[in-house]
Order: structure tokens, then sequence, then C-alpha cells
């Protein structure tokens, strides 16, 4: 019911881009599962009907079924252009794909050009998909709309029109004028045609597929990493905020915001600590570097560019840590989120003052919104929960043939839509040297990442909830029974 | 002369006094080995029972008495301790005095029995000192089961406190009504098993010397050997098996045990926290068997196995082979099992698992409000609900601990130490179990990490041993205790002036 509605977007739009994408030597077979994607949607949609009312649980299993039916389709597409022959593979491929992870087993030089766009679109579309989730989903989580990227009310993300639909509108409007002026400025830099568009969608959307085997070190341009550098950068950053700035001209929002802030000393202190912890004086390029490995984990894209084994054990810890954090809330980046690394500080900060002063009462604030006790206590049900399923999938990964660095870091990365590990793999070669398990394991964790957890939990928890009545059902009758 | 009326003074004075009391064991300990060393351990025990005479007699106890003053001198007389822990170690000529700091680590390591030492050739190291060493362990182990059980309520952060809301009755959350009372129990609880472990040592076949000071760690979870190579030096398995029964014993609380010897062994059903301390391990104990399986022949990884599950399970650290040797799954276990440690009210460190139910709790009653989003769900342990406040204090300690450890480990490997050591070195010192991963294994020592490295450990394993909130406490209480002496002189000096 509630569901098929969002199922039906994601594979509309991915049957209509499959035929766009005609070139290149698998037009038949994309054509072919377009078309077929194609047609069950639509029987889908015919079989369904849309449901006036929807409540909290269908919606988040709406949200989950979307995401499961773009990752059916990717996988599907895989699978028919003979770009994954396993179906493990092909269903992490696809997983990387629609979370925007930039974790392959494939080597992006050997596909053909539609595969390439089609991912590349794919990780473009998917961040898109979220800014929907962004829009129409969160505000029935009861704690305000898009005001409420997992519950932290902002001034600078309260909502930017009456209607949700012409919010929607206006960001993806945003969205789409950022990809083309990225992609417009990679081409400026000297990229050739078809990389650009590429690097343009996956960049903007935080994703990190890329064109070449060394990602954006392989054209070994400094003007090219500055506007990589730069559409990273945006892709971290509250859409809201940029539209707001953008709209009154008024740069100085930007400085208002308490979460751009932090965002950008974050990004300041790791790129100093990385040039201080690196061996030698820093020059023009190894600053460049700096700054791209900081402004890439913390946007989760993933690109990398420079030396990876340059960095040192200290800069990595940071890397990895910046990573966990992520962008800023209502941004595409994946990640935990600034905003909630801060409230989280402010709440430790209460603890501490609150064994001194037993019977304080104290309200934690952020800028100048204060923070209620619900959304807190979803902020801390969200990281403890997100642990509790990282640790297994460490224990999965390191068990399938990682060495414990690559396993923690791999793990976390993916989480947090990265991709890229440290190691003795080296940054991209994780996922190839990962088995089955490994590779499901990692395929969910992506997913579970990227839709944040409580959802996934909770739509599960739909699914199963007829078995709970009966359960419960039986308890109570079983109770009574003993009793009397 | 007048006496000071500071409670922290006068308890970290009491507290160096008992110390000075091992060191002059220690000292009859080296006299009666030969090895050397008793001068230097006469003469630490000199010093320190000079320093402690004076604070103890010099100080009074101060006329209030509140939560963040007792914890301030529980804090203060920790630090005291740790300094004169130092000494024997500087005075018998281990530790030359230019690496004051290393002699320093190795008596924090002691008192906050964690384990993790810094000595390299134990040939050289007379007897006498490492009994010292064992013994610091024993005490420090004994000094938080005290503070867990008779001054953290106070705070309300776990400890007891919650215990006491699983186990209905007047006597649960204090054994007896006066604080004096619980601690002595616990003191005969504790002494008494420490003795029975050393004699069941002593009937599997080790030395009286390597018995008792095995007994000592084993007891408080600290983990100290007098070998090099720890337990795989004696190379038994019912040593191993008698360890293994110690160390679980020590790793659950001892208050529980308390109730058990009085009311039957019915008392451990009622707490839910010994069942999870149990399947945490046992299911350590098969993921290491199944992750070990083929790779070492299957008695020795039974052996291994169990032994490293209960060792890490409750934070002692004892060693019976190498286990970086063993697949990275089995690492992620084990650290996982030092992060959460033993349980709480022992002397095991790491995060609890009360507090890790705790959490499980509360993650999932939020599953349930995203769920229903009106609902109001208590969090339930067993059969009592946990009030929201203590959950909150639970929540925020177990955030900062975590802080922490990624904190220590970015500083760690910031110093130059690859990562996998830097952050399972943190996880081990603020769990205050020893050994950790990577190059800081069993069968190694801290020598691996830099010497700043060392200093941010040590602080780290105060810190964790601590229970991280009244380390805070303690400088808030002290900064006020100063402010409220300078009022006082004031108003005597206006009185005088009048």
């Amino acid at each position: 019911m509630g569901a098929v509605w969002v199922l039906t977007g994601p594979v509309f739009l991915v049957c209509s881009l499959a035929d766009l994408l005609d070139g290149g030597s698998d037009f038949l077979a994309l054509l072919l599962t377009g078309a077929a994607v194609a047609i069950a949607g639509l029987l889908v949609v015919r079989l369904s009907s849309f449901p006036s009312t929807l409540p909290i649980s269908r919606l988040f299993a709406a949200v989950v079924c979307g995401a499961l039916a773009a990752l059916i389709a990717v996988t599907a597409a895989h699978l028919a252009t003979g770009v994954a022959h396993n179906l493990d593979v092909a269903l992490v491929e696809a997983a990387a794909t629609i979370t925007g992870t930039n974790a392959s087993t494939i080597n992006p030089e050997l596909l053909s050009l539609g595969m390439l766009l089609f991912r590349a679109l794919g990780q473009w579309l998917a961040a898109a998909a979220i800014i929907i989730v962004l829009v129409r989903v969160l505000p029935h989580l009861g704690v305000g709309g898009l005001d409420a990227d997992g519950g932290v009310a902002t001034r600078s993300a309260r909502r930017l029109a009456p209607r949700s639909g012409s919010t929607m509108a206006r960001l993806v409007t945003l969205y789409v004028a950022l990809t083309g002026l990225l992609g417009f400025a990679f081409l400026l830099a000297g990229m050739p045609f078809i990389d650009s568009i590429v690097h343009a969608l996956t960049t903007i959307s935080s994703g990190g597929f890329s064109s070449r085997s060394g990602s954006i070190g392989s054209f070994d341009s400094a003007p090219i990493e500055w506007v990589a550098i730069f559409g990273m950068f945006v892709a971290g950053t509250s859409l809201p905020l940029i539209f707001r700035a953008m709209r009154r001209g008024d740069l100085h929002r930007f400085v208002r915001s308490v979460e751009f802030r932090v965002y950008v000393g974050l990004i300041a202190t790791v790129t100093f600590a990385l040039l201080a912890w690196s061996d030698g004086l820093p020059s023009a390029a190894s600053i460049r570097h700096a700054i791209f490995h900081a402004v890439s984990s913390i946007s989760t894209t993933g690109h990398i560019a420079g030396d990876f084994n340059d960095i040192s054990f200290g800069g990595e810890a940071l890397l990895v840590v910046l990573m966990v954090v992520g962008g800023m809330s209502a941004s595409v980046a994946g990640g935990f989120k600034v905003m909630r690394f801060m409230v989280l500080g402010r709440y430790i900060g209460r603890e501490l003052r609150r064994s001194v002063h037993p019977t304080v009462v104290e309200k934690i604030h952020l800028g100048r919104s204060s923070i209620g006790e619900t959304a807190l206590a979803r902020i801390i049900g969200e990281l403890f929960l997100a642990t509790m399923f990282l640790v297994p999938t460490v224990l999965v990964l390191s068990a399938d043939g990682l060495d414990i660095e690559g396993a923690f870091t791999f793990a976390i990365s993916i989480m947090s839509n990265v991709g890229v590990g440290f190691g003795e793999f080296g940054p991209l070669k994780h996922l190839g040297a990962l088995g089955a398990f490994g590779h499901l394991a990692a395929a969910l964790l992506m997913v579970i990442g990227r839709i944040s957890i409580t959802p996934v939990l909770v739509a599960l928890g739909g699914i199963g909830e007829p078995a709970q009545i009966a359960i419960r059902r039986w308890r109570t009758t079983r109770r009574e029974v003993v009793i009397r | 002369m007048r006496r000071i009326a500071v409670t922290p003074v006068r308890v970290a004075g009491a507290a160096l006094i008992v110390v000075a009391a091992a060191m002059a064991i220690s000292a009859a300990v080296a006299l009666l080995d030969g090895g050397g060393g008793a001068e230097g351990l006469f003469w630490s025990a000199v010093i320190t029972v000079s320093v402690g005479t004076a604070l103890f007699f010099g100080s009074n106890v101060s006329p209030s008495a509140d939560s963040a003053l007792a914890f301030a001198s529980v804090a203060w007389s920790w630090l005291a301790v740790s300094l004169a822990g130092a000494l024997p170690f500087l005075l018998t000529g281990v530790i030359p005095w230019v690496r004051i700091d290393d002699a320093l680590f190795e008596s924090v390591s002691g008192f906050t029995c964690s384990g993790s030492t810094i000595l390299s050739d134990f040939g050289s190291v007379s007897q006498g000192l490492l009994f010292f060493r064992s013994m610091t362990q024993w005490l420090g182990g004994m000094g938080l089961v005290v503070l867990a059980v008779a001054i953290l309520p106070a705070l309300g952060i776990g400890g007891l406190e919650l215990i006491a809301s699983e186990a209905p009755g007047p006597t649960a959350d204090r054994l007896s009504l006066r604080v004096r009372d619980t601690a002595r129990r616990l003191w005969l609880l504790y002494g008494g098993a420490t003795c029975i472990v050393a004699l069941v040592l002593f009937s599997v076949g080790m030395s009286v010397f390597d018995a008792v000071t095995h007994a000592f760690t084993t007891v408080s979870t600290g983990g100290y050997s007098p070998h090099a190579e720890s337990i795989a030096h004696f190379d038994s398995f019912p040593i191993e098996l008698v360890l293994i029964v110690g160390m679980l014993y020590s790793g659950a609380s001892f208050s529980l045990h308390w109730h058990a010897l009085t009311e039957g062994i019915g008392a451990y059903r009622r707490v839910s926290e010994i069942r999870w301390y149990f399947c945490l391990i046992a299911g350590a104990f098969g993921m290491l068997l199944w992750v070990n399986h083929g790779e070492i022949e299957w008695f020795q990884n039974l052996r291994e196995s169990l032994f490293y599950a209960v060792s890490l399970g409750s934070n002692t650290g004892f060693g019976n082979s190498d286990y970086i040797l063993w697949m990275p799954a089995a690492h992620v276990t084990l650290l996982v099992l030092m992060l959460v440690g033993g349980m709480s009210g022992s002397t095991a460190g790491g995060m609890k698992v009360l507090r890790l139910q705790v959490i499980f709790r509360y993650s999932f009653r939020e599953l349930l409000r995203a769920r229903h989003p009106n609902a109001v769900i208590p969090i339930r342990m067993g059969s009592t609900t946990i009030e929201e406040q203590v959950a909150a204090k639970v929540v925020g300690f177990v955030l900062l601990y975590l802080g922490l450890i990624v904190a220590g480990g970015i500083a760690l490997s910031g110093l130059g130490v690859d990562p996998v050591t830097a952050f399972s070195g943190s996880v081990s010192a603020i769990g205050n179990v020893g050994p950790a991963l990577g190059e800081a294994g069993p069968t190694n020592n801290y020598l691996v990490f830099p010497r700043a490295g060392r200093v941010v450990l040590m602080a780290l394993m105060a810190l964790g041993r601590l229970e991280v909130f009244p380390a805070m406490l303690m400088l808030v209480a002290s900064t006020r205790g100063i402010a409220q002496l300078r009022r006082r002189r004031r108003l005597t000096h206006s009185t005088f002036s009048h």
C-alpha cells in the first residue's frame, strides 16, 4: 500500500535512465532491464492503491521498500550487463550505487560508457531521493519536518516554503543547478567531457564513483582537485542553508549557522593535523591533498587524490573519525552528521555538570534553538544501535579475509557511505578482497548506513507485527492460566 | 598545631600508611628471599609512612560531607598512592631516576589493576619488588570495590545502586547500614577469596611465592605476573583452570557474592547482570573456538580460547599464549570483551556489563518509540524499572567513555603508533585490562609505545579506574574546597581586624 507509492518512484527513475543511456556496448542489456523493471513497476502501481493516511511505521516501511526496490533494479542491471557475474557482487555493487559509497570490485576503466553513466546517475538519483526523504518523510517522525533530520531542530533548516512539495521542488532545482555548475567547472579545469559529467554527478551526491581506477588522483591536475574539493564541500553542506543564502545573496548566513562553523572548523583542524603529522615540509601539493582527504572524508564522498599511503597513523585515525561524523544535517552526505555530534557533546557536558550538581535542570541548546529530550534520546539510541550493528559486521569482515585495521576502517567507512578503507589492501581494494559473506554484510551495512537504522528496524518490526501480536496474546493467556 | 579540616588529605594519609605497610611486607619478603631490594623497599616504606602520618594526623575530617568531597578524597588518595608506589621501583634501582615517568606508569598500572608493564627484564627484578607489584594491584582492587559499594551509589552513576533496584530488600544496596561495616565485610570476602585462590594454586603445583602473587592479581583482576611470559610460564592446565575460576569469580559483583554466602546460592539468580556476564563470556568463548578452529590443535584451542575469554572478559589480562597470532576475527572478539569488562561492583574494569544492559534497553526503547511516538515506555531490568535520571547518567558515561577511547587512540596514533595498537591500547588502558592488540600483545610490554604515549595511557588508566566522573569531580571539589578555605580565612581575618 503505502510502500508501493515510494517503491515505484525509484523504479521509474531507474528505467527511464536506463532507456536514456544509449551508446556503449551494454545498450541492449540495459534497455531490456529498463523495460522489464518499468513493466514490473507499472504492474505494481496498477495493483495497489494509494492510502489516504500514512502511519509512521508504514512510512518507514515505504522508505525501506523504496531502497530495496532500487537495489533490486540496479542489481538486475548489473547482472544483465554482465558487469558482475555473481549475485553477491551485483548486490554489493548495487548497494554501493544507491547508497553513494565509493566501494567497488570493478575496475571502472573496463566499464562501458553506458554502465559508467548508469552507475554515476544511480548515485546522483539516490542522493536526490534522499532530499525527497528529507522533505517528505522526516516531518512524519513527529519532530517537525526539514528542521528535524534525526530530530534536531535548527533555525537554518526550517521549511523553505509552506508546502513540502514546493520545498522539494526548490531543493531539487538547487541540486540540479549545482550539478550543472560543477560539471562545467570540471570541464573548464581540463577534464574530458564524459569524465566531467560522471564526476559532477558523483561528487555533488557525495557518492564517489569515478571513471578512472585512480579516482580524481589519476588526472593529476591541481585545478581539477580544487574543483573536486569545492564540490565535495558543497555536498557536505546543508542544502536548505545554501538555498537560503543564495536566495538572499546573504553569505553571512553561513557564518551564523553554528553547525556550518563546526563543519568548517573540523575540516580545518584535520587538515592542519594531517600536515603537522606528515613527514617533510608542507608544499602546495601536500596542503591540497590534505584538504582533499579531509573534505572527502567528512562529506563521505570517498574520492581519492594524492598518495593515500602517505598519510600518517594519526591522520588516518582522524580521517576515520571524520567519516563517522559525516556532513551537515540536511545534506546529501552520509555519516552520523555534525549536528548530532554537537548535541552529543553538549549532552556529555550536561551529565558532567549534573554529577556535580545532582539536582540541576538544564536544556541543551544549539545556537538559538533548544533540543527536546525525545530528540536527544533518539539520537543516542540511533548511535548505539548503529554501533551494535557495526561490531558484528566488523566481525564478519575480519572473518572473511580483511586484516583487523582494514575491517574496522572499512566497516566504519561503508556505514558512513564513504567506501575508502585503510589497512593492507590499499584504499579501494577492500571489497575485492572479501568473499560472498563479506559482500552481503557490506551491502547490508551500506543500506543501513544510508537510510539510518531506526527506519530499517521499525520496518522489520512492522513486518513481524502479526507474529508479535500472536506472541503477546499467547503470553497473556498463559499468564491468566498461571493466575488461575 | 591546628589541623586542617580537609577530608581528602586525611584519607590520602590513611591510604599512604596502608601502602607503606605493603612496602614493609614486601621488604620482609625480599629479606627472606635474599634476592636484594630489601633496602630500597624499606626506605620507600619509611618515606611513605612519614608522609602518610604527617598528612593523616595533620588533618581532620571536614565538618561538612557531600558526595563531591567523598569522590575527591578517593581520587586524590589514588594519586598520592600512585606517587608513593613509584618509589620502590626507583629506590631499588630497577628503573633509573631519569625514567621516573616509567616508574609512575608501573605504579599507576598496578593500583588501577591494569597489569600493563614496562618491565622487560624480569630476571633482574628482585622477588620483593615483584611481590610489591602484585600487592599494589591487590590493594587497588579492593579500594575499587569499596568505592563501588560505599561511595558510587551516592553519585547515582550505576554502581551498586542499579543492582539494588534489582534485588529487593533493604540490605541490597549496602550490605549493612553503615559504610564502615559494608567495607569490613567486603574486605573479609576479598581476603578470603584471595586465601582460597592462593591455597588452591599452591596445591596444583605453584610455589608459595607464585601462588600468593598470582592470587593477589587474580582476585583483583589486575593481571601482573612475576614472570615475563605470564601464565604460559607454568604451562599447566590445572593452574589455568584455577585461575579461570578465580577470574570469573572476581569479575562478578562482590556484594552479590556476599549475598550468596549469607543467603544461599539463589541470590545469583535474582540478578540479570550475572546472566549477561556469563552469556557474554560464553559467547566470546564459542566465537573464539569457532574462529580458531583448524588453526590450532583442538585441545589447545579449547584451553586458550577459554582462558582468554575469561581473562579479557574479566579484564584481568593474564596470558597463556600469544593471541596476536590468531585470526583478525578473534581479535575483534577480544576487543569487544575488553571494552565491556566485568560486572559492576567487581574489581574488573571496563564499561561494565550493567551499563551495556542499560544501553541495550535504552536503544530498544527508542526503537519502540519510533514505532509508537506517543508511548511512554519505562526501561526495565529484570522486574524493576530504572529511573530516567540513572539511565541518562549511564548513557552519558558510556558516551564519554567511548569519546575518551577515541581521543586516546587519536593521540597515540598521532604520536606515531600504528592505529590498531593505538586504539586497542586505548581500550585496554581505559578498561584496565593490560594487554592490547597489535604490537602490544600479551607477550610484549608497553615499551612499544613512545614515552609521551605512555603518559597518555597512564591518564586513561586512572580515568578508567576512577570511572571518569569522580576524576572530574576531584578537580571540582578541590577548587571548591580551596575557595571555602580562603573564604573562611578571610572571615577570621576580618574578625581579627575588628
